[in-house]
Parts: structure tokens; sequence; C-alpha cells
């Protein structure tokens, strides 16, 4: 495939292939070969976003939204970390616990998260409870398996040397297991942030009374295209601003420990 | 046919100004059907020379031809044989033999009459339907060879081709070469920086600097090994003990160690 | 993601100690639904919140003879994966040569990466409210955003795989003198393929977590609207056969690509773990 292009080339063909985009889809839009209602152009979208950055809708302001599904998701993820990490960490080291958890997590692997969201109605109605649910099962598989990997792939050196020093089982996990095991742990947490925040945006789709999700349903049900879009373009960055964050401190921590230059 | 020139070469990787420059005005001439090693200290840009012949590296300055013709791009007429081998792991050997054929728009008939010749004489009959990582890698290497021969190129580059493989089973394929290259001869470009290796295989052997290479000497050992007769010699630990083949082998050794200096890679 | 137990082939153990996890495996399983028994029977956990197993029978025994929201289990179970059949393999078809295409050309990836950061963010969920208001409550909206899911993982594993192909490979080819369209056939898709199996394995779990959502959402048949009416008439025994129908053909549809990859891939011997 070639050297990498040069800075400047690259640029300038990813201006041309971005401005070849919004120049299409306004084209559609304006021109009505698409009906303007179901294809606001991306000046009416960013317009409206700048709007509902103080003007409420759906009982409240996009920011206030943001930050009630926020809420639900910081539940959700942490939750999801606080069980899922400790429990891979000694599924790693104990193989008993590893036998009798791994049959059963396999077994509800294959249920989308998603399809929690009858049961989290059902028990929780439309409070934090539901959304808090389904965030976890998506949320949780991840820190199981990264914490389980990190745990169970530990250089067979190091845990020998532990073993010949006398260490007992909880040293082992605390002061051996987790710091080997960080790096794939914080990898899989970048993913279970991913992930969680995918499921909250389904969750608040169908169970909530608030929230961005609720936002974009109350505004498709009034064919509010324009906050439709906006909502899907707040989901959007707020995402990417999470991933980002994650994979900094990430790359800060295997600069920390010498793997990366 | 087959003959090889570098004329003036430098190559600078990065940028113009503040790269690294890792060859130094190269001036070399390769005769058809010469078959000419190339050793050297680490970095000094021997492989470089190579990838340049092949087409896979352009020259900063001068000029690299291939009879008379420039080098633009790579291509059957210039076979490289890789160390890793290069093997397609998802084509049967067979197959891997037959890409470049195809690529020539052969007709089957002969494409299985030269496929049926390569793997006779690399030996290889029995495995012609075996995948790459069911070979060890004497095996494997004798598929890139055979793949390569297989096109009748005019010239063949070998980039440190035995590298990759035990002791036992380079000795074995030196040997080989050595069979191949006295009843199939071609233009051969061979990188190594085993000494004992460039002598028993080379008509001739240049010697290079350490970087930025540039080319130090170039030994005839053809002269000798024709005027003492080596090939009476079918083994290759009898050869290596004859007097002629250890003073060359020495000289380069003591060239190669003026190289080495007091900071070497 | 691989199941766990896949991890545990791989880092050893006779095979007596296989079996012996097995036993233990089996026992839990066992002792989990002799709990299920225990719980419902004594009323410690009350069937309004979760079912006992005697209501989770009568639930499967009804939807999958009489039928439950408008159909049975096997109708309502087809209508879920022919969508999802549908999206996944317009999703691949489409996804895989453009990553391809991107890995291969540096000036194809330049032109189409930032509009491809730009969407990838956005949870294919969210596309639900938009494709309903452009499509309906019909097929066609599901398999867009059921497209659209699958889409993504294709095309980033494809051009993974593509970048991560050993430079000599290429160069072997190369100097074969391989045209264009033989590159692409016989060496680069063959060597990106085992990250583009990864890639369909993402793809296929993102097409049923957005399915089961997007029916949940809006629908009149497919088993996501069998949890929805399930939910709404307040029936925790459907509710439970809705999903495990969801986990058994989610399981199903994924042993099947496993097995499409172990043949793809049978001279990949390097990477098996």
């Amino acid at each position: 495939m070639g050297p990498p292009l040069p800075l400047r080339e690259r640029l300038v063909l990813g201006g041309l292939g971005l401005g070849g985009f919004i120049a299409l889809w306004t084209l559609l839009s304006t021109t009505g070969i698409v009906p303007r209602s179901f294809l606001p152009t991306p000046f009416d979208v960013m317009s409206r976003f700048a709007v509902l950055l103080s003007t409420p809708f759906a009982g409240a302001t996009l920011p206030q939204h943001l930050a009630s599904s926020f809420q639900r998701y910081g539940s959700g993820v942490l939750l999801a970390a606080a069980i899922g990490v400790p429990l891979g960490l000694m599924m790693g080291w104990f193989r008993v616990l590893d036998d009798i958890v791994t049959p059963i997590f396999d077994g509800l692997r294959f249920i989308a998260p998603i399809a929690w969201v009858p049961f989290a109605a059902l028990w929780f109605g439309t409070g934090i409870g539901g959304p808090v649910l389904i965030i976890f099962a998506g949320a949780f598989p991840p820190c199981l398996i990264n914490a389980y990997r990190g745990a169970r792939f530990v250089e067979p050196r190091l845990i020998e040397a532990a073993r010949m020093l006398g260490t007992g089982n909880t040293r082992m996990i605390v002061e051996i297991l987790l710091p080997a095991a960080t790096p794939s742990i914080v990898a899989g947490l970048r993913v279970s942030a991913g992930l969680g925040w995918q499921s909250l945006v389904g969750a608040e789709l169908i169970v909530a009374a608030a929230g961005i999700g609720f936002m974009m349903v109350q505004a498709q049900a009034n064919v509010a295209t324009p906050t439709v879009m906006a909502g899907m373009v707040a989901i959007g960055l707020v995402g990417m601003l999470i991933d980002i964050l994650l994979r900094q401190f990430e790359a800060w921590l295997r600069r920390r420990r010498g793997l990366e230059v | 046919m087959g003959s090889i020139r570098f004329k003036n070469v430098d190559k600078v990787f990065g940028p113009s100004a503040g790269g690294v420059k890792v060859l130094d005005d190269i001036n070399l001439e390769i005769a058809e059907k010469e078959f000419v090693a190339i050793v050297g200290p680490s970095g000094c840009g021997k492989t470089t020379c190579l990838r340049m012949v092949a087409g896979f590296e352009p020259p900063t300055s001068g000029e690299v031809s291939v009879n008379g013709k420039v080098v633009t791009a790579p291509g059957p007429d210039r076979a490289v044989v890789f160390q890793q081998f290069a093997l397609f792991p998802w084509k049967s050997v067979r197959d891997n033999i037959d890409l470049g054929l195809r690529n020539k728009n052969l007709p089957k008939v002969e494409r299985d009459e030269r496929i049926a010749a390569a793997l006779r004489l690399m030996n290889l009959e029995s495995h012609a339907d075996a995948f790459p990582h069911q070979l060890s890698g004497g095996m494997q290497q004798r598929v890139a060879i055979a793949r390569a021969y297989v096109l009748d190129p005019e010239v063949l580059l070998m980039d440190e081709p035995f590298g990759a493989l035990d002791a036992q089973t380079r000795v074995v394929m030196q040997e080989e070469l050595v069979r191949l290259a006295r009843v199939n001869p071609r233009t051969v470009l061979f990188i190594t920086h085993a000494v004992e290796e460039a002598v028993y295989l080379a008509d001739r052997v240049a010697i290079m600097t350490r970087r930025p290479g540039r080319i130090k000497e170039v030994l005839d050992i053809r002269k000798v090994r024709e005027a003492e007769n080596w090939d009476r010699m079918t083994r290759i630990e009898d050869v290596m003990d004859l007097e002629s083949f250890v003073h060359l082998r020495t000289q380069i050794w003591k060239s190669l160690r003026e190289e080495k200096g007091a900071n070497s890679v | 993601m691989k199941a766990l137990s896949e991890n545990l082939k791989s880092v050893g153990g006779s095979a007596d100690m296989a079996g012996r996890r097995g036993w233990i495996g089996l026992g839990t399983v066992a002792g989990l639904i002799a709990l299920w028994f225990v719980l419902s029977g004594t009323g410690l956990v009350s069937s309004a919140r979760f079912p006992s197993p005697a209501e989770f029978w009568v639930s499967l025994t009804q939807i999958a003879t009489r039928g439950y929201a408008g159909g049975q289990l096997w109708q309502h179970a087809l209508q879920s994966l022919r969508l999802v059949a549908m999206g996944f393999l317009v999703a691949i078809a489409t996804g895989i040569p453009l990553g391809l295409w991107m890995g291969w050309s540096r000036r194809a990836e330049a032109v189409i990466n930032p509009v491809f950061l730009i969407i990838r963010p956005i949870p294919p969920l969210a596309w639900i409210p938009l494709a309903i208001l452009w499509l309906g409550l019909g097929d066609a909206a599901k398999i867009m955003v059921i497209w659209f899911a699958a889409f993504v993982p294709s095309v980033i594993n494809a051009f993974s795989g593509v970048r991560a192909i050993d430079r000599p490979m290429i160069e072997a080819a190369r100097m074969l003198g391989t045209p264009p369209l033989r590159m692409v056939v016989e060496v680069i898709a063959p060597a990106a393929m085992p990250m583009i199996f990864t890639g369909l394995r993402l793809s296929l779990q993102a097409a049923w977590t957005t399915l089961v959502a997007a029916e949940l959402v809006g629908a009149l048949a497919g088993i996501g609207f069998v949890l929805n009416m399930a939910q709404q008439d307040i029936y925790p025994g459907m509710i439970l056969v809705g999903m495990v129908t969801v986990g058994v053909l989610g399981w199903a549809t994924t042993r099947a690509l496993g097995a499409a990859e172990r043949r793809a891939l049978a001279w990949n011997v390097a990477a098996r773990d």
C-alpha cells in the first residue's frame, strides 16, 4: 500500500472527502430531492443543536438531558467495573471459581444487553435502576474478561517467584496479579465504557423519562427531525470524548510502565 | 542478458536534508550469469542495494539498471528470495509456485511442466500439495527458491535467504545452491553477513563499509576456485578446509574487522 | 471476545482436567436451576418479578403451540432471523470491500476517513429514531439500522487486516508480477481474512443487539416484539422465553459463523489459540 502520505496531502484529501459529504448532504436537502422535513441540512442540525443548549425540549435542555444520562451511565459502568474486575482477577487465580462462573457467563453472553429491558422495566419502572441494569449488562463482560485474561496470562515466572517467596492468596491477587493485569484491565475499561454508552442509548430509547435517548424518542414522535439529529450529534460527541480520554489514560499508563516510548 | 549495474548510487532514508544516508556512491557492475555476494556489517545498506535492483526502493541519486534499462518497478525478471520466505500460507506449495506462472498467462500445460520440473529440482515432489505451515523452515525456503526459479528469471536476488534457518539446514541449502548454480547458471546477487557462505557460493565478493555504505573492495573468488579446483570436493567442510579458501576468508574478515571500529552497531 | 471456556483450553490442562471442569460446569448449571426452583417455590422471589420454572414452561408451550403476540414462536424467531441475516449480509458485502480498499489505498483512506470518523461515534441504536422517521415501523427501518451497526466493525477490521499484512508478502506478490485484481482476490483478501472474521463476529453481535432494540421500540412481529408485548402484559414468564430465545438464536448464528471461519481459515495454524 506504499508509504504514508505527507500531512498536507492527507489534509487536502480529507477536506475534499468531508467537504464533498457535507456538500452532497446539503444539496439533497435544499433541492428537495429528499424532503427537508426528513433530511434537514447540516446547518439546520447544528443551529438546532445550538438552540437546544439553552432551550428546553421534552422537559430539559440538551446539557441537562446529557447530565441525566450520564448519571445512569456512570453508575452502570462503575458497578460493572467494581464487580467485574475483582471477580475476573479472582477467577484468574482460583481455578474452581473459574469453573463455576464460566458456564454461567458463557450462557448469558449471547443475550444482547438490550434484551434485559423488559425485566428492567418490570422491576424498576422508569426509575434509574432500569437503565443502570442494561448498562451494567453491556459494560460487564469486557471488565470481567479483560481482568480474567490479565490475571491468567501473567508471566509464569513472576507467579513462581511470588510463590517461592511464600505469598498468600490475597496478597498474590492484590500485589501481583492486579498490577500485572492493569494494562489489560484498562483496555477492558475502555471497551466497557464504549459498550456502556451504547447500551445507555438503547435503554433510554425505551425506558426513560429523561435523558438524551428519551429526548430523541420524543423528537421522533413529534417529527422534529433536526432535534433527532442534534441528539445523535451530542451522543456521538460525548462517546468520542469518553473514548479519547480513556485512550490518553491508557497511553499514559503504558508510558509509565515503560511498555511504550 | 541479466547484467546489473550500479552507477553513482546514493540512498538516503527520510527527508533529503537530515535523513539517514545508507549508501554512498555505489558503483558495481555484475556481468551476466555472474554470482556476486555482498558482505558487510549490519546496517551498511547491502539489503538496500538488493531492494533497489528488485524495484522496491528507488535510489536517491544515481542509477540502478538491469540489461542497460533503469529499474522502475518489481517484476518476475528479477526474482527475489526473501529471508522470511514470504510464502502465501493459504496456498499449497504447488499453488505458491504457480502464481508467477499464471501472472505470465502461460498455458496450463506449460505451467504444469515447469512446476513439475521445479519440484523435482528442489526435492519437493512429495510435498506438492502441502501447505507452508506443514513444512520445516528449510523446505519453505526451497519452495521460495522453486517459486523464483520457475520464472526462469535473468536475475536472481537473494536477501540473506538462509538467515532464518538452523545451522545444519543452512549447510545443506548452501551445497544445493552451488549445485544449482553450476548446472543452471544465471546472474545472482546474494546478500549475507556470513563470510564463509559468501566465499563458498560466489564468483566475486564485494565488501561494504559500515554506514554510509561504500564498496570497499571486490575479491575475485572464481579465479582462485577454478585454479585450485574447489569443485572436486563435494562436501562443504572439505572445501572450507582448503588453504586457498581459508586465505580468502581471512582476508575478508580482516577487512570487515576494520569496519567494526570502536562503536559498531 | 471468546468464550471463557475457550480460553481454558488454550492455557493447557490435561484431558481429565478438562473432564473435571466439564463436570463442575454441569454441576453449577444444575445447581442454579435447583436454586431457581427453590426460590420460586418458597416464594422468596415473587412471581411478579421473576417467573417460576412452571410459569416459564407454561409460557413456552403457549407461544410454541398456540402462539402469542400474533404468531407462534418459530414465526417470530424466523422473522427476527430473517432481518438479522439480511442486514448482516448487506453490511459485510458493502463493508468488507470498502475496508479492503481503504486499507490498500492510502488516498482512499485519506478521503473517506474523516466522514467515517464523524459517523462512527454515533451508536447504532441512536439511529433508530431517525430510521423510524424515514422508513416507518416496517422491516426496512430495521434492516437499515442493522446494516449500519454491522457495517462499521466490518470496515474497520478489513482495513486493519490489510494494514497488518506482512510487507514481504506484498513484495513477493509484486515481484511475481501479480496484476491488481488478482492481488486483491488471491493475496490481500486471504491475508486479511483472520481479522475480517474477527470483524464478522463483532458485526453479528451488533446486528442482534440492534435488531432486538429496534423490535422493542417499534415492530409488529419478531422476538423483540414478543418481549415488548410481554412487558406490557406484565407476563414475566413470556419475557424469559423471549430472552432465552434471543440467547439461543445468537448462539446458533455465532456457531455457524465459527464453522465458516474454521473452514475459511484452515491454513491459519499459526494463529490458532
